[in-house]
């Protein structure tokens, strides 16, 4: 092994090998940096170099850039309030407040640095684990998987908000959202109303970007101004390491968290980075902070979303399972260079191995480092109008969700999800919990199924020692919360807040949820008995609960008010106003887009806002303008995207 | 008299360019198109990427050779876009696999496409093996109908590339508990491992890494291929594991004579064709100028003459033959034109047995 690492270290330190790093790190921070793009973006990008390389390099420049992806997805995350992909969205969650209160630096650099340790975790982690991993991987079965699953679906419950009820009927919603398409135990298609482009479900990445980057995209332009809300940037460069090293223990658990969740190629990147949000803000014992900027909030994910990565090379490497759409193309890397992993790669290819780790490692130092010394200046656009770079974001966000299938529905997907999460913003429905039941509602029912059907007597997996143990865990901070419960009611609770009894705004979203969930019962009557247990129980419900909540908010017992006061703010009627026009303009976007194409659709939505929404001077918008297509064209050459005519133009 | 000849030099020099476009050969400059209609990193976007290179190398005229994923409808997508707007000019071509075949024999509602229009480009395929676990006491494939404890199968679903092992354990008669709902291949043979089924089939490359291996150390007992339908129809021994009995030769022993004649063969002769021994396909609409398939179809010969891609291809292909266009389009599309018996057979038993809505 001594002997495998050095000559791994050998082959790596080689100059050609090592600037093929490079350039795979300079691509994986790009790719970051745009919101909505992730490792298989970057991973498509250097695909044709694959071809012209040698292994080693080839791998090294992957593997750089898979382990950089998730280091700069945090700027758009927290700056934007865009995430970088559907992992940063526990970032964005956290961090983007802390932005509006001037602490953006502080925020970034807690980010990288737990996304740098995290990594190297993940790589100490790879490197010690790969003789032991085959047997231990082996060793979960379709009920440990099961079992793990429900334990990530409890970890939303710490996410709930100010108002359960409201919470899991959000968690609901995502389990719903994440049944369209195939389901998992029987052969029919559900929800897809004989659309082809819903059999497949929907995109993560789709979703992940509607709810929340499109969403805050447009809050941001209702209030108006600058993101942060005060002038000053903040010096927190060293508060932000401060802050890491006091939550080392945090940094430690959410790195084994995310490297778990990457081994076993159930669970995937983003729900390992979710698990480790809900797990932080379950273990605290102050919650009052999270949601409206906890730093825990952030370190916790970040550490987990680089370890992931490493995680997820286990399966890779030693199974020929990829855990992940990246993974899958170094898999196929690999087997172009007739490399097969599986069993005898540890015996046959070691070097090659530790190459990765390698690679790995440095690339997280390297990755850290560069935005490290970049983000003073990218932090300064936190003062920026919104308004300016508005359009070239919304632009980015389009062409982001449109290069997942290139077809339109990736663009009405995006501006539909963008409306709900509109709504949940303003009115203080909690979207987290509906990113974890839909990344979540797959593997749930997958693994439910496989075991009900693999297992026949229930006893031959209840009483498995690893379902029982995650029983245990599962179970143990429900007995906790309830004791804390009953002491904080000896000790006097204060009163439950009241809203205004009738009908308000927040009444119509419960209402829409309703309708929902009443017409996805009446559809899932129809299906398949296999195929309907799981959307049906969810939306009978989502139903039943969503009654009781119109009930309770007519009578003023719920719907209060967001949690965050900016989003408070958003719901007086003059900001209302303001976003349904920017509403109506996305709209009227991605109908042009439909009509006269991408290019010129975007052209006049970019030159448009800027001179009546921004009021910039002609001639600088036509500049801007110019630039951002330009831009897009050269985004949507390099990922081979065909941007389409339109139909008038066709 | 000089002048004159200077005249005429002059005069031809200006005529030059216009000979030598006429001459040029017709992808020279241009860029070729290949829509995969899956997501990147799978098996058709690898071999697609992968080939593309000596696709360039050995056009004349050298073009461009872009792959455009376009996932979507496990396939059905990109299939019907490449369907309704793929211009015939050979600069916009389909790479397929057994996923796009298989709704379209079943004659699922969502496809538009159809695969009798369209010009086949070149097709190769790939073999299966199925193996056990030693605690199914099955040592060789006679044993398949006795097993010592019931057999279970981990499957993905029933209308996909698993409809060939269901059609299998039909013709063999075999009862076999199928457990539906994996992400694939990858994990059901986890699931082996970990002992929760006791038979499992790879594709043959699959197998020769993955499970010769366990073979080696007692885990796993090779049973039979799935079988290869050759050019001429008829089913004969997985090139890459001449080792193992068809299904063919399995059925004679275990019953004494020939299926041919029955409906669950045919169907499961088409199945083994469409989604195995012919599932890797490239194709170009129809209309598409006898120039330019010439030019395509060509380059797989030169292709197969080039040492790199022998070299590399023994990787990618595993030791299948890649067939051109013009070559394998007969064998390809009798693969896909099955009975109307042979349909309903296979549409009962997924729909009946395996409860599928298709």
């Amino acid at each position: 092994m001594n002997e495998a690492l050095s000559a791994a270290l050998a082959l790596f330190l080689d100059p050609s090998r090592l600037s093929m790093m490079l350039l795979g790190v300079a691509v994986g921070l790009v790719v970051g940096v745009l919101p909505g793009m992730g490792g298989i973006v970057s991973v498509a990008i250097l695909l044709p170099f694959i071809t012209r390389l040698d292994p080693v390099a080839s791998l090294a420049m992957i593997t750089g850039s898979l382990a950089v992806v998730h280091t700069s997805d945090t700027i758009t995350s927290v700056l934007i309030g865009a995430p970088g992909s559907a992992a940063a969205v526990p970032t964005m969650i956290e961090g983007h407040p802390l932005a509006r209160q001037g602490q953006a630096a502080r925020a970034l650099s807690a980010a990288y640095a737990a996304s740098l340790v995290g990594g190297l975790i993940g790589a100490l982690g790879l490197t010690l684990s790969i003789p032991i991993a085959r047997p231990l991987v082996l060793s979960f079965g379709s009920p440990e998987l099961f079992m793990l699953t429900v334990l990530g679906v409890s970890y939303a419950g710490s996410l709930l908000g100010k108002e359960a009820r409201r919470g899991i009927l959000a968690g609901l919603l995502g389990l719903l959202l994440g049944a369209v398409g195939p389901a998992p135990a029987a052969a029919e298609v559900r929800f897809a109303f004989d659309q082809v482009y819903l059999t497949d479900g929907l995109d993560l990445a789709i979703v992940a970007l509607g709810l929340f980057g499109v969403a805050e995209v447009v809050g941001l332009l209702a209030r108006g101004g600058a993101v942060a809300e005060t002038t000053e940037l903040g010096r927190g460069w060293l508060q932000g390491l401060r802050d890491v090293v006091q939550h080392r223990w945090l940094v430690l658990r959410g790195a084994l968290i995310g490297m778990w969740a990457g081994v076993l190629p159930a669970l995937g990147a983003t729900a390992g980075t979710l698990m480790a949000y809900g797990h932080v803000v379950s273990s605290s014992r102050d919650r009052s902070r999270f949601g409206k900027g906890d730093i825990r909030g952030i370190i916790a994910p970040e550490a987990a979303n680089n370890a992931v990565e490493a995680g997820d090379l286990i399966p890779t490497l030693l199974f020929s399972v990829p855990g992940s759409a990246p993974t899958a193309i170094i898999l196929g890397a690999l087997l172009a260079y007739g490399i097969v992993p599986g069993p005898r790669i540890v015996t046959d290819h070691l070097d090659l191995v530790y190459t990765i780790v390698w690679s790995f490692a440095a690339a997280n130092f390297i990755g850290a480092g560069i935005m490290f010394a970049a983000s003073p200046l990218l932090a300064r656009a936190a003062s920026v109008p919104f308004d300016r770079l508005a359009p070239a974001v919304v632009l980015a966000m389009v062409l982001a969700s449109y290069q997942e299938t290139r077809h339109f529905g990736d663009i009405l997907t995006l501006l539909a999800l963008g409306l709900v999460g509109y709504a949940m913003k303003v009115t203080g429905w909690p979207r987290a919990p509906l990113l974890i039941g839909f990344v979540l509602a797959g593997p749930l029912e997958r693994y439910y199924f496989l075991t009900i059907n693999l297992y026949q007597r229930p006893a031959d997996w209840l009483l498995r020692p690893g379902v029982v143990v995650l029983a245990v865990l599962l179970v143990a901070p429900f007995v906790w919360g309830a004791v804390r419960a009953v002491r904080e009611r000896a000790a006097g609770r204060p009163s439950a807040a009241t809203a205004p009894a009738g009908f308000r705004p927040v009444t119509l979203v419960s209402l829409f949820v309703l309708a929902i969930f009443a017409a996805a019962a009446l559809v899932a009557r129809e299906f398949l008995p296999g195929a309907a247990l799981m959307p049906l129980s969810v939306a009978v419900a989502g139903t039943v609960l969503a009654a009781v909540q119109l009930a309770q908010e007519l009578r003023g017992r719920g719907g209060l008010a967001a949690d965050d006061e900016a989003d408070a703010a958003l719901a007086r009627p003059e900001a209302l106003r303001r976003a349904g026009w920017l509403l109506a303009g996305l709209c009227g976007y991605a109908g042009s887009i439909w009509l006269v194409g991408m290019r010129a659709a975007s052209g006049l939505w970019v030159l448009g806002f800027l001179l009546g929404v921004a009021r910039l001077r002609p001639a600088t918008a036509l500049l801007y303008t110019a630039a951002a297509l330009a831009g897009a064209e050269v985004l949507s050459r390099v990922l081979g995207v065909r941007l389409p005519p339109g139909v008038l133009l066709r | 008299m000089k002048r004159a000849t200077v005249l005429l030099v002059l005069g031809l020099l200006a005529l030059a360019p216009l000979g030598a476009r006429a001459q040029q050969p017709y992808y020279a400059g241009k860029t070729i198109e290949l829509i995969v209609p899956f997501g990147p990193g799978g098996g058709t976007d690898i071999e697609a990427r992968f080939m593309a290179p000596f696709f360039e190398k050995h056009i004349p005229g050298n073009p461009r050779f872009l792959v455009r994923n376009m996932p979507g409808g496990g396939s059905i997508l990109g299939a019907n876009w490449f369907a309704q707007n793929a211009k015939p000019d050979g600069l916009t071509l389909l790479a397929t696999s057994g996923s796009t075949i298989i709704p379209y024999i079943l004659g699922v509602s969502q496809v538009r496409y159809d695969f009798a229009k369209w010009k086949l480009v070149k097709v190769n395929g790939v073999g299966g093996a199925v193996y056990v676990s030693p605690r199914t006491g099955i040592t060789k494939a006679a044993d398949v109908l006795r097993p010592q404890v019931p057999l279970v199968y981990g499957g993905i679903s029933a209308v996909g590339l698993d409809l060939t092992t269901l059609l299998l354990f039909e013709v063999l008669g075999m009862n076999v508990r199928v457990v539906m709902g994996f992400e694939g291949r990858g994990p059901a043979r986890l699931a082996f491992e970990r002992g929760e089924t006791n038979i499992d089939y790879q594709t043959t490359p699959a197998y020769l890494t993955q499970v010769v291996p366990l073979i080696r150390e007692g885990k796993a007992v090779a049973v039979m291929s799935m079988g290869f339908v050759n050019d001429r129809g008829q089913m004969v021994r997985d090139p890459a594991a001449p080792d193992l009995p068809t299904p063919y030769e399995v059925y004679q022993t275990l019953y004494n004579r020939k299926p041919d004649g029955l409906l669950r063969w045919k169907a499961y002769q088409a199945a083994v064709a469409a989604s195995f021994s012919y599932q890797k396909a490239f194709w170009a609409p129809e209309g598409t100028p006898e120039e330019a398939l010439r030019a395509l179809r060509e380059a797989i010969d030169r292709m197969k003459r080039d040492p790199a891609f022998r070299q590399e291809a023994q990787k990618i292909l595993e030791g299948y033959e890649i067939f051109r266009g013009d070559q394998g389009e007969a064998a390809v599309h009798r693969s896909m034109r099955i009975t109307l018996d042979v349909k309903k057979y296979i549409v009962d038993l997924v729909t009946g047995k395996y409860s599928a809505r298709l």
